[in-house]
């Protein structure tokens, strides 16, 4: 009945040692929203950056609409009629909006080699309006905007020329419930169209909801094709990790008491245009969850902790009265972070796992003369890598190898090591799967349980309902409300207070 | 876990790591390679002349030896300093100066206080008010390449007699060995080398691991200054005298021979300190050969030049482009 768009045949692609993509092929129809869906490093990024002229292909073959096409970049992508929303900032910084939007583009508004701006951004005022997002403004800076808006604007950028195939991959984790309907409305367009969406995500219900067709990679290999009518979320997750998973994902105590030890206190505060006069007692042994639309300042608040936010009033303070104002003084003090920004702000990108485990604890592993020990390091990382299951080759591998959620179990297994006693988590589970989410969620509650605190911070609102004590809502930069674990939250109450 | 056993049982993969490694032992071992293979060639072009002339090329070499560490230092963190020709300039003038008055401790003293000081300048502009390294380091260069020009307008600046005494072998050969142990142990056992390479492959990341980036980054700044300072010392009693043109070019011979060496000019996690050693004496060889040949200076700098962008283009670590900080 649906005619095929796109076939993927025999590809491959390897990474040094790693084979990211082995051999997989399959077909992709007009018309249909396709879900790519795996793990971490299962190779589904992999195969549609190169869709995408973003990698290129070591072997077999893209035949779109029975055309063999292999573009070298995004331009040429886009002139065969595919384009991707990347997983990341999409947007070149320094540049329009309408710059933006048509990027390698250009050519359409240029006569006589001069560019003609206005038509540029009155052209570019006329998609945006025709979206609905008419309060972008085309000739303004894209740096005006936040993360959320330059999605927007990268939505425009990847649909109004009306591409064959439109990739998103794992967007909707960096969008909140309004980006991720206006996202949903215009997949929904493009599949009327005739076009075809590749949607990657990790979210299973949001996969199950929206597209109507599902392929499922396993470590670079193609396991199955199915309907998303004819299958459960449990099929989907025993497809991926190829065993079946238990349904317990979060917590599953209520009524616990939290203890009233009070482990750290943050009084008033206030980083200039971000957050405002923010006050909160973190006790010992407790989840403290922090929600809110990714703009609401909740992020900075993880930073105003650990001593890493610019500028910043008011006061963070451990129970025996020690002030946090700087980084150094918070991990000597048994402070952990893990940053939303994983790339650029946690893992040190381009250095061995070895050496991004044992950073913070170099003063630990060092003898009475500062010494360290080669050997004394490789086993340290080693251990707290393998006590996370990192998917390694070996601690000396580097970090820029490994997958998303590969490198998370890094920074944790770095804090880990350390054996903080306060763990601010910022967007943990950003772009993981669900085997090393539920992984995640467990080392928390063991963590919980030992005694240790932990501050979540996450856009997430299954994950804050399900794993948090205590959830305070934030709204442009304030604190707007207090919610106490209980079995009856449901997803709109919280929202009602972000929005 | 599934994952590790995946690891283990697959006898393919080591393999082909196996094969990884060993391409990276071979980029490794090339520089040493090619400093036996230059020293090698020039003794046949040169018919034994490069092993005669060995004791006058070796006594270039300390010198480089010395003040490369601190720039090994910089381009760890992915950094770069071209203010050290200048460096070298001022701080023998403050040695030779001080040594007509002072003790000579004092005086090798004076000239580190020298390059600390032109390193602190170098820190202040390029941590303090984020600039980048190499063009607040091209402007200090000029700076202080006028200062020393006009402190040596009437006549070169000449030390003190008993300077001389100190210039024998022994003691710039063990000088020159001892700075390097401390900078190697230090580098190679301590946290100090790890962090330089934390903040050279990703600095913000560093940062939040709790490395205290722009502290480090300024120390390293007055550290390579004060460096250079000592390394003033060896070149005064060598020369005796200060003219205008004094530790010129000294920053292209240490990027030079860090760069022939096998240094990543970006610095980050792949950064040996053996690049410092192979790469002085690959450039000493290279240097005294060509001139043993009785190339002129002109021919001489073509060929450096030369030799240095294939070395780069050999060596740069296109995984990773990086700007340079």
């Amino acid at each position: 009945m649906s005619e095929v768009r796109l076939q993927v045949v025999n590809l491959c692609k390897s990474f040094g040692i790693t084979k990211a993509v082995q051999n997989v092929s399959f077909n992709i129809n007009k018309g249909e929203v396709h879900a790519l869906i795996g793990e971490n490093g299962s190779g589904k990024s992999t195969l549609t950056n190169m869709l995408t002229g973003i990698y290129t292909i070591d072997s077999g073959k893209f035949i779109l609409d029975g055309k063999e096409i292999h573009p070298a970049n995004q331009v040429e992508a886009n002139n065969e009629g595919v384009s991707i929303i990347v997983q990341e900032q999409g947007t070149l910084s320094g540049l329009t909006v309408a710059d933006n939007i048509f990027l390698g583009h250009e050519d359409m508004f240029v006569k006589a080699g001069v560019k003609n701006t206005v038509a540029m951004h009155k052209k570019a005022a006329q998609l945006l309006e025709e979206y609905g997002f008419g309060r972008i403004k085309p000739y303004a800076m894209i740096d005006d905007y936040n993360f959320e808006d330059r999605k927007l604007v990268e939505i425009v950028k990847a649909t109004y020329f009306d591409p064959k195939i439109v990739v998103i991959d794992e967007t909707t984790t960096a969008l909140s419930q309004e980006g991720r309907e206006e996202l949903y409305k215009h997949m929904e367009r493009i599949k009327k169209q005739g076009n075809t969406v590749i949607f990657i995500s990790h979210d299973l219900p949001e996969i199950l909801d929206k597209s109507d067709t599902i392929t499922v990679l396993r470590d670079g290999v193609y396991i199955d094709t199915v309907k998303s009518a004819d299958v459960t979320e449990d099929d989907l997750k025993k497809l991926m990790v190829g065993r079946e998973v238990s349904g317990a994902y979060y917590r599953t105590d209520y009524d616990e008491k939290i203890s009233d030890e009070v482990v750290l206190e943050a009084k008033n505060l206030t980083v200039p245009g971000l957050i405002e006069d923010v006050s909160f007692k973190l006790h010992k042994g407790e989840i403290l969850g922090f929600g809110g639309l990714s703009e609401s300042g909740m992020h900075e608040v993880g930073k105003a902790v650990f001593g890493a936010s610019f500028d910043r009033t008011g006061e963070v303070k451990l129970a025996d009265g020690t002030q946090i104002n700087d980084i150094p003084t918070a991990i000597n003090h048994s402070i952990a972070y893990t940053s939303k920004n994983r790339d650029s702000e946690s893992v040190v990108m381009n250095q061995g796992i070895g050496d991004n485990i044992c950073l913070p604890s170099l003063k630990e592993l060092a003898n009475k003369l500062g010494f360290l020990s080669g050997k004394k390091m490789h086993d340290f990382s080693d251990k707290f890598a393998k006590e996370m299951s990192v998917k390694m080759v070996n601690v000396d591998q580097f970090v820029s190898d490994l997958s998303g959620g590969n490198k998370q179990k890094v920074v944790l297994a770095r804090w880990i090591g350390k054996d903080s006693d306060i763990l601010v988590l910022d967007s943990p589970t950003r772009g993981i799967d669900i085997k090393v989410k539920q992984d995640i969620y467990q080392l928390m509650d063991k963590m919980r349980k030992s005694g240790k605190s932990i501050v979540m911070i996450s856009e997430e609102l299954m994950e804050l309902i399900g794993m948090c004590d205590r959830i305070i809502i934030m709204k442009d930069g304030k604190i707007n409300g207090e919610l106490a674990r209980s079995r009856d939250m449901d997803e709109n109450t919280l929202i009602g207070k972000m929005v | 876990m599934t994952d590790t056993k995946e690891i283990s049982k697959s006898p393919k993969l080591s393999d082909e790591q196996k094969k990884l490694a060993m391409a990276k032992n071979i980029r490794a071992a090339l520089p040493i390679v090619g400093l036996v293979f230059i020293f090698i060639l020039f003794n046949i072009l040169t018919k034994g002349g490069m092993v005669s002339g060995l004791s006058l090329a070796l006594s270039q070499v300390y010198v480089i030896l010395i003040a490369s560490m601190g720039v090994f230092f910089i381009m760890t963190m992915g950094g770069l300093d071209f203010s050290q020709g200048s460096i070298m300039g001022l701080a023998s003038i403050a040695v030779c100066m001080a040594s007509k008055s002072m003790s000579v401790p004092m005086a090798i003293l004076c000239g580190i206080l020298t390059g600390a000081v032109i390193g602190s300048i170098n820190g202040f502009f390029h941590v303090v008010l984020k600039i980048k390294s190499f063009i607040v380091t091209i402007c200090t260069m000029f700076l202080f390449r006028g200062l020393i020009k006009f402190l040596t307008s009437k006549a070169p600046v000449g030390g003190a007699a008993k300077l001389m005494d100190y210039d024998t072998m022994q003691l710039k050969l063990g000088v020159t060995i001892a700075v390097l142990i401390v900078g190697f142990v230090a580098f190679n056992f301590t946290r100090f080398g790890i962090d330089l390479k934390a903040i050279g492959a990703g600095e913000l990341a560093a940062k939040f691991a709790g490395i205290r980036t722009d502290r480090m980054k300024f120390l390293i700044y007055v550290l390579s200054g004060a460096i250079t300072g000592f390394a003033a010392f060896i070149n005064v009693i060598k020369v005796g005298s200060v003219t205008s043109s004094g530790g010129n070019q000294l920053e292209t011979q240490i990027l030079i021979a860090l760069v022939l060496g096998g240094m990543p000019i970006s610095g980050g996690a792949k950064v040996r300190f053996m690049n410092i050693i192979v790469g002085s004496l690959l450039y000493i060889v290279l240097s005294s050969g060509l001139r043993i040949m009785g190339l002129d200076t002109q021919t001489m700098q073509l060929i450096q030049g030369i030799v240095f962008l294939v070395f780069v283009a050999v060596f740069a670590d296109r995984q990773s482009i990086q700007v340079i900080k």
